[in-house]
């Protein structure tokens, strides 16, 4: 006697029932795919007898579901819940059934999201019988919200078969496969659509007729695909187990007696999670991608009897979560606590921390061959503290490479993260020597630099044309002006955009008076105070015709 | 004042978001007396920017946008006819030698053909954009001084576009500096792209499609700004206020350019005749032997209708046009193609003559200024039906051989977008996933009839969109922009141009994807509006049928049946035609004709001709038909709507259901004259525009008040005249289509077998498909035997079967066979006969295994190698052998194993159920039979109509007939014996659904079941509750009431519901 597989049926809807226990009764449908498109994935029996169908978009089940709703309707339907498919609760749902299964024995395969097997060698001396395994199985699958199917046979595929096939606990005795195997459909064998359009052609709808097929002449027809089925088909396929690996995502946790709040004995503490993550890394031979914090807080009681009424009604975080990506593996957990440290220096849990969970993604190590020629790059992970500590100065996202985008909508581009790699070095040499401006595009460009945020501005128009503008305080008569220069775009989009820019020569004149004055951003203070604008200057302003206002865009050199 | 001298319209494919007449309108609105049109690579759009304009009394220019061999463009402008002779020449030359849109003109092309055409610099995509962005304003300078020496200095305008843009403002800079330097004049232009700023999200969408992108990656392709509108003269004169000069130009430039299309310079190619002889005498001739040889010498009234007809064509100076279309009929004769004349020509008694036309208009008293009027001033139009497919591309290949390559062309059909490809297109280029298109594309239905329900809304909702959102907001409202415009150049199905001298000096050429054709760059209306002669050489499915039929008979039954001397009135064709027996038959099969039949009972010729024409939105809109079928069976008393129209209508019973009545009613009632009266059918014609209607209605009344008819009668008149102008048939027309309609019920109530097989060999055509062709055969007594590789020809044939012929399915009704592999097998067993499934495909080593599995599925591989027994399952199981080969190694090595033997016949017996150990298969045959189970009948319905889309064995609905009765399910002929008004249950296999728009939204559906065909009438309302079972359903039950109304028999449905009787893919041809 050898494997027991379970099978969960219609996994996607207990996954989700699983997390909402309240959806358990009644016809219930699954919505997946990606909006605005969504569609009916999975749905219940109930729901399947209301006349939801798979392949059902969202609006037509939830026009389905407001007819149901509707009490005069004469063939009213019984009401439906739609949910939205789960991912999150499928993949808790898995890895606790996985939990359950090594709880059991500890040599399982993880078929799919849907199918384990285990091998229950030595299993009956702990539980007694192959049923009894099964039952114990079937109660602790039923512990953790699901139901399932369980099959226990001599072999893995007829495991799987029956588990698909029949419903509740199924054993079978080893002489017996075949002839019980018989009467299941085709569908339940994993083979090519093409092999099974070729055995529905030729009238074979059940494994028993499968089974009877000569194998050489199946063989002949069907290659070796045609031999693996007829085994299948038979229970005498055999194989082994495809024992699960444990994921490559390591965790530690930490409940602390007291807990903590300032940052220097939560460093110690990191400190000491992340050695002895990286001691187990260490003997994989595997480093770092990305640490995962995930802080635990405690609830602020005393808080509690000084905030207003409707404060106390807004939920309070409970959990404060930090992540930690880095552009190559790492394995030093000393840099890796400065990394952290870093990060959390800028922005430390709003409460005590309680309980410290760190999930660590690992990967390969790092391996670099550095050219004979070519000049060395920056230490990586030198170079990722320098990048974390000019984002604890400058704030996340702020820092990184900037890459311009393919548009028309002025200053469009987004940061991405600073890595130097090999390549970049080189090209980064390369440029070294500046390219010589080409005689052909030599057209003077001043430089225009970039307000950003754009300020906003007040403009007053003569002809359409700006003649006067009040901005950081002070008042300036334009002198010469060019534009419109007009943009727009996006127009598919829920945020599209409509400029109308215009370079302007301003001259300056004296503070202006208070009612002229646009409401200083605390921004515009720091400026107006710092820097006084020269009295004479070009200039760059649009006006956005969407918000129907006007704003600098930056000024030029 | 300005004008707008370069614009692009939708016909610069995936360019231009506004058809001409929008061009034309934004211009009349702005009030611009002039513009010009520069279309990408040829004038397309030229005709309706020049006729949309001329009815504005806007001066359309043309020109085009012509490529060069460096990526930029030359805009020309034409000035004068040689320059637009020149144009068309140049982009000829380069489109007939280039792959679709790669083209470009040689410097010394340009150089040879500049006369007559004005160049300017260009926008973005011009040759000064191009130079300066190369080598700055040196490089620009050189470019337009070698322009100047291209074109001449006269004929060069440096071009100025303002689109608020900072580089176009640089490039404007580095312009009027090179103007300046070289005294060029310069031009303002906008880059017109679209006619107003919102059509700038099309043109994005287009950008998308044409750089096969999506919206959200195409980045800086799509446009910056909505500037490129046709922006009115104040606002050019606001943008361009510092260069004032640049917009006077304009006004200068436009009045340089004289040439318009109403100076198109074409010529009708004159006829060769022999020398001495001129066209019109040389006519006069051949008219004079045709009329002795179909009236016989001495007709006097054909004498005097022959002069008049010849008079007016010499007046006309259009002999030669008479002798081209004689010298095709001609043509086809020799060559024993069935050739016939249709539409207005069969009014013509010099067509008749000429045997262009079957139809005598003398004995029919047809009017001939239907056909040709001196007032009209337009060319007069002759089709010629031939039979679909290779002998109509004859006729078309000696067309061009005669006037050889430039001067005969195939007439273009501008694809555009419609409710499917429009809604595939947009939401390719909003990201929407292909299955999510492929879903809304199937939804957005096209019905005939449209109710306040059939909106995009409607298939938006029906597809599952939330139109409230705005992404699919947006799609719909794209969608709905988009309809219309043109997509891409087709060819049409049969119309030709000819031109004495050059046609690529008149329009533009292109090589048509089918090789050795051309094809002109402007449609079958526009080559019509330009007055361009065309004769149209159309494919008729039923001529093909009706030749393939004759040639049959001949074959088979040894007769030779003359079209042109079938008895006149033949019993047997009347019965049938009375009892509405007529699937397969010309233009009276529809499940309208068929309803109409038994109340018209035609008993002669011109009855098949009414028969023919009633059934037309014209009489069914104008209230025509139950009035004539009353008066035809004798409860009404036939009456004419004024005295003076009885000679007109008294053969139609009163009722005007012909186009040349209601001209004649014109002519008598108001004192039309017949060019007038073809001016009020025009009128009323498919370009109708309100304005005009009114002009000749007053016109008609103010007439008719002359003669003294007036109040309700004149009413009358009126409202029966422009009530089917639009759709109504003319009567020569319905005589022509009558005599097929004649021909083809003769055949098939006389030649049964054959008639089927022609027909089947010409499919698609027609209102049935084959499977209902074949059981209506087969409910006439024939039989039809199954597709068999051992006998099987790739088109159907006959056979006999003792002394009765029967019909042996052909191999192109096996789907997926291709039709040169098909044609191999018939060929390797006309050498000799197959042996086994594995010689068949070791001799026709091109038969793929997706072809055989087909062919095994339906049975054709049974008889091969002639074993007793087997079946359509053990030839799926050889062919999965067969087309699995060892290798060369082990070809032909024989099993040897003999406990393999004893495997199989054990397994055998145990699935079969059918041979015991009592009755061992033969040893000897074991591997060529299989362990698997016959088919079911049900296996074999579904695999039949799974890989013929028919079945030559029972009827799916014979199967549960017993069933069926048992639960009250009448049949089609048990409807024929109940009383009117009983509540009847019928189901059966839906073969047509139909929603004419005449009919209210009431949809058709004909059920066909062993006995025949049951009609259905469902309500708008019915159809609105049940709309996704009547469409999608292949098998239905109805319950409703009875309907017999003198012989026609249907059931109008009350209740309505799936029927799951079988998997069979049965097919239904729908009209929507």
């Amino acid at each position: 006697m050898g494997f027991a597989c379970i099978y969960i049926p219609d996994f996607l809807l207990q996954a989700v029932v699983r997390g909402q226990r309240s959806l358990g009764d009644g016809a219930l449908a699954l919505l997946g795919g990606t909006p605005p498109l969504w569609s009916v994935v999975a749905a219940n029996s109930a729901a399947f007898h209301a006349g939801i169908q798979l392949g059902m978009t969202k609006a037509q089940v939830t026009q389905f579901a407001s007819e149901a709703g509707v009490p005069d309707s004469p063939a009213r339907p019984p009401q439906v819940q739609i949910c939205m498919r789960s991912e999150a609760q499928e993949q808790a749902a898995h890895a606790a059934l996985l939990d359950t299964a090594w709880s059991i024995s500890p040599r399982v395969e993880d078929t799919a999201p849907d199918t384990l097997v285990l091998d229950l060698q030595g299993l009956t001396t702990l539980f007694g019988s192959e049923e009894k395994v099964a039952q114990e199985l079937a109660c602790r699958i039923a512990k953790i919200g699901l139901a399932a199917r369980i099959a226990v046979a001599a072999n893995i595929e007829t495991a799987i078969h029956a588990a698909r096939g029949f419903p509740g606990i199924t054993i079978i005795p080893p002489g017996e496969k075949r002839r019980r195997l018989g009467s299941l459909p085709l569908g339940v064998l994993t083979a090519e659509p093409e092999t099974l359009d070729i055995l529905e052609r030729w009238g074979v709808s059940t494994l028993q007729a499968l089974a009877a097929l000569p194998v050489l002449q199946l063989s002949e027809r069907l290659g070796q695909e045609g031999v693996r089925l007829s085994e299948l088909a038979r229970g005498a396929r055999r194989r082994s187990l495809l024992l699960a690996q444990p994921s490559a995502s390591f965790a530690e946790e930490m409940e602390l007696e007291d807990a903590v709040e300032e940052l220097e004995p939560l460093s110690f503490l990191l400190g000491r999670l992340l050695d002895r993550l990286c001691v187990r890394l260490d003997a994989r031979a595997l480093s770092v991608r990305a640490v995962y914090l995930r802080f635990e807080l405690q609830p602020s009681f005393e808080k509690d009897f000084q905030v207003r009424e409707e404060a106390r009604k807004k939920p309070e975080p409970k959990h404060y979560r930090k992540v930690l990506s880095l552009p190559v593996p790492i394995r030093s957990s000393k840099t890796l606590l400065k990394l952290l440290r870093l990060q959390l220096q800028s922005d430390l849990p709003p409460a005590p921390i309680q309980k410290i969970r760190m999930t660590a993604d690992a990967a390969a190590p790092r391996v670099t061959q550095n050219g004979l020629f070519a000049p060395a790059g920056p230490d990586p992970e030198k170079l990722e503290l320098t990048i974390a500590r000019l984002a604890k100065l400058v704030g996340q996202g702020n820092v990184g490479r900037v890459h311009l985008e393919d548009s028309h909508r002025p200053e469009s581009f987004r940061l991405e993260h600073f890595a130097a790699s090999a390549e970049q070095s080189r090209r980064g040499t390369a440029l070294l020597w500046p390219r010589k401006p080409s005689a052909t595009n030599a057209i003077a460009v001043g430089a225009l630099r970039i307000i950003r945020p754009p300020e906003a501005v007040r403009v007053e128009l003569r002809n359409a044309q700006p003649a006067r503008v009040y901005f950081r305080g002070v008042r300036g008569e334009v002198m010469a002006a060019s534009g419109p220069w007009r943009s727009s775009g996006d127009w598919w989009q829920e945020d599209p955009w409509q400029h109308d820019e215009w370079d302007l020569e301003i001259e300056f004149s004296s503070p202006v008076e208070a009612q002229h004055r646009c409401a200083p951003s605390s921004q515009e203070v720091n400026l107006t105070a710092s820097q006084q604008s020269p009295p004479c200057a070009l200039y760059r302003i649009y006006f956005d015709s969407l918000r129907q206002s006007w704003f600098l865009r930056g000024i030029y050199d | 004042m300005y004008t707008e001298l370069h614009a692009r319209s939708a016909f610069s494919f995936l360019e231009g978001a506004s058809v001409p007449e929008e061009l034309a309108g934004a211009c009349a609105k702005h009030g611009m007396t002039a513009m010009a049109v520069l279309d990408r690579d040829g004038v397309y759009g030229a005709p309706r920017f020049y006729l949309a304009a001329k009815k504005l009394t806007v001066q359309a220019h043309i020109g085009a946008e012509v490529p060069s061999a460096f990526g930029w463009r030359y805009p020309l402008l034409v000035q004068s006819r040689a320059g637009y002779q020149n144009l068309c020449r140049l982009i000829t030359r380069m489109k007939l030698r280039a792959r679709k849109d790669q083209g470009h003109v040689d410097r010394d092309e340009v150089a040879e053909l500049r006369a007559g055409l004005i160049c300017m610099t260009g926008g973005e995509e011009g040759p000064l954009a191009a130079a300066v962005a190369q080598g700055g304003v040196g490089a620009g300078t050189e470019c337009v001084r070698q322009l100047c020496d291209l074109f001449g200095r006269e004929n060069i305008y440096v071009e100025l576009q303002r689109h608020h843009c900072r580089e176009e403002e640089a490039r404007n800079q580095v312009a009027v500096e090179i103007a300046r330097k070289l005294s060029l004049p310069m031009l303002a232009t906008n880059g017109v792209c679209y006619a107003t700023p919102d059509e700038r999200e099309l043109l994005d969408v287009f950008t998308c499609i044409r750089h096969h992108r999506v919206l959200a990656n195409a980045g800086r392709l799509l446009s910056r700004n909505s500037e490129r509108h046709l922006k009115s003269p104040a606002e050019m004169q606001r943008l361009f206020a510092d260069l004032p000069e640049a917009i006077a130009n304009t006004r200068e430039l436009s009045s340089r350019l004289e040439f318009t299309l109403k100076d198109l310079g074409y010529e009708f190619p004159r006829y060769p005749v022999p020398a001495g002889s001129s066209q019109m005498q040389f006519l006069r001739e051949r008219t004079l032997d045709g009329v002795i040889s179909r009236y016989g010498p001495g007709n006097e009234k054909v004498g005097k209708q022959i002069d008049r007809e010849l008079a007016l064509i010499e007046k006309l100076d259009l002999p030669g046009y008479f002798l081209i279309v004689w010298d095709i009929v001609r043509f086809c004769r020799e060559k024993n193609i069935l050739v016939q004349g249709r539409g207005s020509a069969a009014n013509s008694a010099v067509c008749y003559a000429l045997g262009i036309t079957a139809v005598d208009p003398v004995g029919m008293e047809l009017l001939f200024e239907r056909f040709l009027s001196e007032e009209r001033g337009e060319w007069p139009d002759i089709d010629l039906d031939l039979p679909s497919g290779d002998q109509r591309e004859r006729a078309i290949q000696y067309v061009y051989e005669r006037y050889g390559k430039l001067g005969a062309a195939m007439t273009a059909n501008v694809i555009t977008y419609r409710g499917r490809s429009a809604a595939r297109e947009i939401g390719k280029a909003l990201s929407f996933d292909p299955e999510t298109l492929a879903r809304l594309a199937s939804l957005v239905g096209a019905w005939e009839y449209k109710d306040e329900h059939d909106t995009f809304e409607r298939h938006f909702h029906d597809a599952g969109f939330d139109v409230r959102h705005p992404k699919i907001r947006k799609f719909f409202e794209l969608c709905l922009k988009v309809q219309d415009l043109p997509r891409h150049l087709g060819q049409h199905s049969g119309g030709m141009v000819v031109c004495q001298g050059q046609l690529d000096a008149v329009v533009p050429l292109e090589p048509a994807t089918m090789p050795g054709r051309v094809v002109v760059q402007w449609d079958k209306e526009d080559c019509a509006d330009m007055g361009i002669v065309k004769v149209d050489l159309l494919g008729l499915g039923m001529m093909a049928v009706l030749e393939d039929s004759l040639k049959l008979i001949r074959e088979h039954q040894k007769e030779e049946v003359d079209l042109a001397r079938l008895p006149a009135d033949d019993p047997v064709v009347y019965g049938t035609l009375q009892k509405a027996d007529t699937v397969g038959m010309f233009q009276i099969e529809s499940r309208a004709q068929m309803a109409c039949l038994p109340r018209l009972r035609p008993a002669k010729f011109y009855d098949i001709v009414v028969q023919v024409a009633i059934i037309r939105p014209g009489p069914i809109v104008g209230k025509m038909v139950h009035p004539y079928l009353k008066r035809r069976q004798g409860r009404e008393a036939p009456e004419c709507l004024h005295p003076s129209l009885e000679p007109v209508l008294s053969r139609t019973l009163g009722v005007p259901l012909f186009q040349e009545q209601l001209l004649r009613m014109a002519m008598i009632a108001s004192g039309f004259t017949g060019g007038e009266a073809e001016e009020l059918r025009r009128a009323f014609g498919f370009k109708r525009s309100e304005k005009r209607m009114k002009e000749v209605e007053v016109k008609l009344r103010r007439g008719m008040e002359k003669n003294g008819i007036t109040g309700k009668v004149q009413d009358t008149i009126v409202q029966s005249i422009t009530s089917f102008a639009l759709y109504g048939f003319p009567e020569s027309h319905a005589a022509s289509f009558a005599l097929l309609a004649y021909a083809s019920a003769y055949l098939k109530c006389h030649y049964l077998a054959a008639f089927t097989a022609a027909i089947l060999n010409n499919q698609p055509m027609g209102f049935y498909s084959p499977a209902t062709l074949v059981k209506d055969a087969q409910r006439h007594g024939l039989r039809v035997r199954a597709i068999d590789v051992t006998c099987s020809d790739w088109l159907c044939t006959i056979e006999r079967d003792g002394e009765k012929l029967c019909v042996r399915l052909g191999l192109r009704f096996v789907k997926g066979l291709r039709e040169e592999v098909g044609r191999e097998i018939v060929r390797e067993r006309g050498i000799r006969g197959f042996a086994s499934i594995d010689e068949l495909k070791l001799r026709v080593p091109g038969l793929q295994k997706s072809e055989l599995t087909p062919l095994a599925e339906i049975g054709a591989l049974n008889f091969v190698g002639n074993q007793a027994g087997f079946h359509r399952r053990d030839a799926l199981w050889q062919i999965e052998r067969a087309s699995r080969r060892a290798g060369p190694l082990l070809e032909g090595c024989e099993e040897s194993d003999a406990a393999l033997a004893e495997e199989s016949a054990t397994s055998a017996a145990t699935i079969v159920g059918t041979n015991t150990a009592n009755d061992p298969i033969p040893k000897s045959s074991i591997k060529e039979y299989s362990p698997l189970p016959p088919m079911t009948p049900e296996a074999r319905l579904v695999s039949d109509f799974r890989n013929t889309g028919m079945t030559v064995g029972p009827h799916p609905m014979s199967y549960h007939r017993e069933t069926l009765r048992g639960q009250g399910i009448l049949s089609a002929r048990d409807l024929l014996h109940l009383p009117d008004g009983s509540k009847v249950r019928v189901a059966g296999a839906v073969i047509a659904r139909q929603r004419p728009g005449t009919a209210k939204g009431f949809v058709f559906l004909s059920l066909e079941d062993e006995t025949g065909i049951a009609n259905a009438i469902i309500t708008p309302q019915l159809f609105q509750e049940e709309h996704v079972v009547l469409v999608n359903q292949r098998f239905l039950l109805l319950e409703g009431r009875l309907q017999n109304q003198d012989n026609v028999i249907s059931v109008k449905a009350e209740r309505v519901r799936p029927l799951g009787i079988t998997r069979a893919e049965t097919v239904s041809h729908d009209f929507h």
